[in-house]
């Protein structure tokens, strides 16, 4: 009997949730991974693509590295003011979690705004999906697939992010659902900084 | 909460180190490992820290980061070497 219940009392066993998570956690993570590995998809093609043009454009010449540096600052600072507000939801706090969850979209917005502005200067600069004036065709198409898919993300997280602070201002959001918020806002901080790296500095 | 301003502190350190190290004269093979071990080391505070992974129970750690690493792995270490070699076959035997 008593081997009975050490038994049960064994996660690995079954018959117990081995996550110790809500469905809404797990399946939070179930998308983080799925929508991970189809950036790292994109991420391996690029390394692909870029072995195989041989020359690729220096990223210095084409991009102010301060300025996306920038865009960088601002999407780290978002997801602390986002962690803050996970963890002030948390404490029951849902007055400073309103604050911080909003202070998290106006980042989010903001790097959008300057992600517009730098796609605007490389279309003008003549930057197109099939050529561009630095050289390899495929750094054109890359640049719009890569910052594009994450920009896209990143508008996702806005409007989720403004849902979820008006919720939460009328007192409707519960501190899970801040919580599965700041997991998909981080999720978009973690793809930059793969981006960042692979596609800006390397 | 003061956690989650040291994390944020420290990325923006990492961040900061990585664009002095590409204006640095390193050697190419230097620089891209420092590069590629500060963006996994950047990952994984963000992971632990920010997603609180680190709280988490070991079944769904294991899984997420373990499901995550080796998928990734096959991508980068075998499938995208693959489709370069074969790249290069097709080019060889259109030269013929």
């Amino acid at each position: 009997m008593a081997q009975a219940s050490a038994s049960a009392l064994n996660r690995w066993d079954g018959g117990v949730c081995p996550f110790d998570a809500g469905w809404r956690k797990v399946m939070m993570w179930w998308f983080i991974v799925t929508d991970g590995l189809l950036f790292a998809g994109f991420l391996a093609s690029y390394g692909y693509a870029r072995l195989l043009a041989g020359r690729w454009p220096d990223q210095a010449s084409v991009f102010s590295l301060r300025y996306i540096a920038a865009m960088t600052f601002v999407l780290i600072s978002s997801s602390a003011t986002m962690a803050s507000a996970v963890q002030s939801a948390r404490d029951g706090n849902a007055r400073v979690a309103t604050r911080f969850v909003a202070l998290t979209a106006l980042g989010g917005a903001c790097f959008l705004g300057m992600q517009a502005f730098e796609w605007r200067h490389l279309i003008e600069a003549g930057a197109r999906l099939n050529v561009n004036p630095w050289g390899a065709p495929a750094f054109g198409a890359y640049f719009f697939l890569l910052t594009g898919f994450h920009g896209t993300h990143v508008l996702t997280g806005v409007v989720v992010l403004v849902v979820t602070a008006l919720r939460s201002a009328m007192g409707r959001s519960t501190a899970e659902g801040v919580e599965m918020a700041g997991l998909y806002w981080h999720f978009v901080d973690l793809v930059w900084v793969f981006i960042f790296t692979l596609f800006y500095l390397l | 909460m003061k956690t989650y301003w040291i994390t944020w502190s420290v990325l923006l350190g990492f961040t900061l180190m990585m664009l002095w190290a590409d204006g640095a004269a390193i050697p190419r093979t230097a620089f891209v490992a420092f590069m590629l071990v500060a963006m996994l080391t950047k990952a994984s505070i963000i992971g632990a820290n920010f997603m609180h992974l680190r709280s988490e129970r070991l079944p769904l750690v294991l899984t997420v980061v373990v499901g995550l690493l080796v998928t990734g792995a096959v991508l980068f270490v075998l499938i995208a070497p693959d489709a370069l070699r074969i790249h290069q076959m097709v080019d060889a035997s259109q030269a013929r």
